[in-house]
């Protein structure tokens, strides 16, 4: 391939597949490699930590674009509980400089090596949902390298905002299929002086705590989460009667080669998860995220199913082989066509995740 | 004209309004700016404006999407001409308890909304000043906030789906109740974007729980700095209070000789805080608020615990505008957002900028999230003040941009500030901004030439072109 003029950005990642690694250093580097990739009509993948690359129709990639090079705080202003840094910043390591000052973005709990653009692009959602909302909550502003690479920015530094369509937070989940994400302004919530993990609690007095920060179940336990002044925390363990661990122990998602997330209404958390008590599963009650491990590819048709007949769905989050087993995201949204236009004029060339998105685009 | 004669056909007689007195009664929002329909139309369904946006489309008449035409932006008012589309006679509400959610017309009045779920313990967040007479498709439109969107995030935060209809009359739906639909989420660029991308025609919002206990407190400060700073340290302090709102001692002035309830008009700035969850909770945030507030030099700290106290100091605060009327015939209320740490230095220019220019400029705002709302009090019929309204107002908003604000926090751009938008963004982002009206609305059909300024579009960007694939759309 004739890309010696992406040779001083070349590098090699852990894990990647075959195909040439580059770890851009700038903007300005994105900017070249996808315009590159669009001009010889060469696939990129876009690499953060590696956590999810399994998700959606992966592409075989021509490149392989790692962020982790774009990982500065640029800014933080805790005053302002806003925070500016590069997407491929480690996702604990922004939590836990932000922790410093008793700050926190909202990120997953238990990320691994996933960085913050890759949370962001690949829509991951914390365990404190319920209360503080999804990932699109997060993004302030968003700056990303468009396919055919052009430097976009939406939204601004500000915690409230409605200059313009809001780009920023469609980018959320949109796998890079709008642009890559290159930096991120974030809204931060400051972390409450207490805070407790209650275990054993009675459900019925559980379900009279208005707006916990979590009440999640695996399928062994309940835990009620809760943050707050030092009488709060006092108040919430002696009301649900549990046992009260002074800190936020989050559990981790259940482990299996092939892991899943079922998205159902609300008020339907529970139902879902007695329907998957055979699997391993973490449930986010006041949510409908489930998070699923399970080899029962058949069991998981079937779930599909019932998912997407109450307006839900369950994709396909990890797999061991190289293709899987079932379309990983499942029935096509119906918006499909408009969806195709929009990325045309992010990706003409479609050369970002190309096909990874739902319905093949 | 044969476009109304087709609308009557579709909708009746009663339902497709166009003698002078009634286009003139829609020919603008609560702007200063007016235009000129050619009829108002009142569709009851998703049918109906699917069917009147492709009686428009064959006629070339723009549509302009109205809800209560409360908005502050011109973007209900039909600059270009066009049909207003009225969306009030949509107005049914479906509340789904065990969801947390409702689907609701887009013409239902906000506050109608919290009403109606109030026996299920719910409530809908976003709550801006006029939410008695504004409805959630003019929130969906302009992505709203108020007061308490501090803690619960604007009208975006709450929207989880909706049914619109794109310029072509197609009807779509998008989002729902479970979370994070897979693929792109269409939703976001929806909500916000003014009418101008599609016409929403049902509408899926969350629905929150109506919390246990509320406290409200009035602190009333020497200067605007000390309360200021209060806001910093509550923040700093680990805490985001349900709403943080401001008024300045012009302001409290006005209000309480209107309405009389008992603000202190000898402060220089009040702060109302409210603090919501369980009793213990709300006592303990209160108290600490009012101990934050007394080092900051707070003169006098009232805590309202009844909902009749409560209502009182909110309606001080929701009251503002109209209390207005008293000084001036008309008053032009900005919308700027600066970071909450710049609030200080950039209060203290708008009132500079105001003196300059001679104005009577008094400010109620919401002050946790450095949204800022300078009201000029003015008689647009001098026009010498009226120029000088308009050159304050442009002041203002360079200001803000300068300490690294935004040029809208909730009101929108419509036409007001549609042509400072690249005062906030680059050709780059405008251009991209334009290349999503172009998808969703090619020939610019649906309330045009608001948002975006002319030539936003740029086609040669130096960037890399590309045979167009197959099945785009231009």
């Amino acid at each position: 391939m004739g890309v010696t003029s992406l040779s001083d950005i070349e590098t090699k990642i852990e894990g990647a597949p075959e195909g040439v690694h580059v770890a851009p250093k700038t903007v300005d580097d994105v900017v070249r490699v996808l315009r590159w990739a669009t001009e010889s009509g060469t696939p990129v993948r876009v690499w953060g930590g590696g956590t999810r690359q399994k998700l959606g129709h992966p592409p075989t990639p021509g490149i392989v674009l790692s962020t982790g090079r774009l990982s500065d705080i640029e800014v933080w202003e805790p005053d302002d509980l806003t925070v500016v840094a590069g997407a491929g910043i480690g996702v604990d390591e922004l939590e836990s400089r932000l922790g410093e000052k008793s700050q926190t973005a909202v990120l997953p709990e238990h990320p691994g090596a996933a960085t913050l653009g890759g949370v962001l692009a690949t829509g991951r959602a914390s365990l404190r949902r319920a209360r503080l909302l999804g990932p699109r909550e997060r993004v302030l502003e968003v700056t990303m390298v468009t396919g055919d690479g052009r430097v976009v920015r939406s939204g601004g530094r500000v915690v409230k905002n409605v200059s313009g369509f809001d780009l920023h937070r469609a980018a959320i989940g949109a796998f890079g299929s709008l642009g890559v994400i290159v930096q991120v302004c974030l809204k931060l919530w400051p972390v409450p002086r207490a805070s407790a993990t209650i275990s054993n609690a009675d459900p019925e007095s559980v379900s009279r705590i208005t707006r916990p920060l979590a009440l999640l179940e695996t399928n062994d336990a309940w835990q009620l989460f809760a943050w707050g002044t030092p009488t709060d925390i006092d108040e919430i363990v002696a009301k649900t009667e549990g046992e009260g661990r002074a800190g936020l122990h989050w559990p981790e998602d259940p482990r299996g080669s092939y892991r899943w997330l079922l998205r159902v209404p609300p008020g339907r958390t529970a139902e879902a998860a007695l329907r998957v008590r055979p699997w391993r599963f973490l449930a986010i009650h006041g949510s409908g995220e489930l998070r699923l491990a399970s080899e029962d590819v058949e069991g998981a048709t079937d779930l599909r199913g019932w998912a997407e007949d109450i307006g839900g769905s369950l994709v396909l989050v990890d797999h061991p082989g190289e293709d899987a087993p079932l379309d990983p995201w499942g029935s096509p949204p119906s918006t499909l066509d408009l969806q195709r236009r929009l990325i045309a004029e992010f990706d003409p060339a479609r050369i970002v995740n190309p096909g990874r998105l739902p319905g093949g685009l | 004209m044969a476009a109304i004669a087709e609308l009557r056909d579709l909708l009746g007689s009663d339902r497709v309004l166009d003698d002078p007195l009634e286009r003139r009664l829609y020919s603008k929002d609560a702007s200063l700016m007016r235009g000129d329909p050619v009829c108002v139309v009142f569709p009851g369904d998703a049918e109906q404006v699917s069917a009147i946006v492709r009686i428009a489309a064959r006629h070339g008449l723009p549509v302009i999407p109205r809800g209560a035409g409360t908005g502050l932006t011109a973007g209900a008012s039909p600059m270009t001409g066009g049909i207003v589309m009225s969306m009030t006679g949509m107005n049914t509400i479906e509340i789904d308890p065990d969801n947390q959610a409702a689907w609701v017309g887009p013409g239902v009045i906000n506050l109608d909304l919290s009403k109606q779920a109030r026996p299920y313990g719910l409530h809908f967040a976003p709550d801006p000043s006029s939410q008695s007479a504004c409805t959630i498709g003019g929130n969906l439109a302009n992505n709203s906030g108020g007061p308490h969107c501090l803690a619960e995030g604007s009208t975006t935060s709450h929207v989880l789906g909706l049914e619109f209809v794109t310029a072509d009359g197609q009807i779509h739906e998008v989002g729902g109740l479970a979370p994070d639909q897979p693929g792109l989420d269409l939703r976001a660029l929806l909500v916000g974007s003014e009418g101008t991308l599609g016409i929403a025609t049902r509408i899926l919002v969350r629905l929150l729980p109506i919390a246990d206990d509320v406290r409200t407190l009035l602190l009333d400060f020497p200067s605007v700095e000390d309360a200021a700073r209060t806001v910093s340290d509550v923040i700093a302090a680990g805490m985001v209070p349900a709403a943080l709102e401001m008024m300045d001692q012009r302001m409290v002035m006005a209000v309480e000789n209107w309405l009389g309830a008992g603000l202190p008009t000898d402060a220089a700035a009040v702060l109302l805080a409210e603090v919501v969850g369980s009793t213990a909770t709300v006592e303990s945030e209160a108290s600490i608020i009012a101990e934050i507030g007394r080092s900051n030099h707070a003169r006098n700290v009232v805590i309202a615990v009844e909902s009749e106290d409560r209502e009182l100091l909110w309606k001080g605060r929701k009251s503002a505008f109209g209390a207005i009327a008293q000084l001036a015939p008309d008053y032009y209320l900005h919308d700027t957002v600066v970071p909450r740490t710049r609030l200080v230095e950039t209060m203290a220019g708008v009132y500079e900028i105001a003196d300059r220019h001679d104005l009577t400029m008094l400010n109620v705002f919401h002050a946790g999230d450095g949204n800022l709302h300078p009201l000029i009090a003015f008689d647009s019929s001098d026009e010498d003040v009226a120029r000088r309204v308009k050159l304050a107002g442009e002041e203002i908003v360079d200001l803000c941009l300068s300490v690294g604000g935004a040029l809208s926090g909730e009101h929108g751009v419509g036409v007001e500030k549609r042509d400072l938008m690249p005062s906030s963004f680059s050709a780059l982002d405008l251009d991209a901004q334009a290349r999503i009206k172009d998808v969703f609305d090619p020939d610019h059909l649906l309330n045009p030439a608001k948002v975006l300024p002319q030539g936003s579009r740029c086609f040669d960007f130096g960037g890399v072109r590309r045979e167009v694939p197959e099945g785009a759309w231009v």
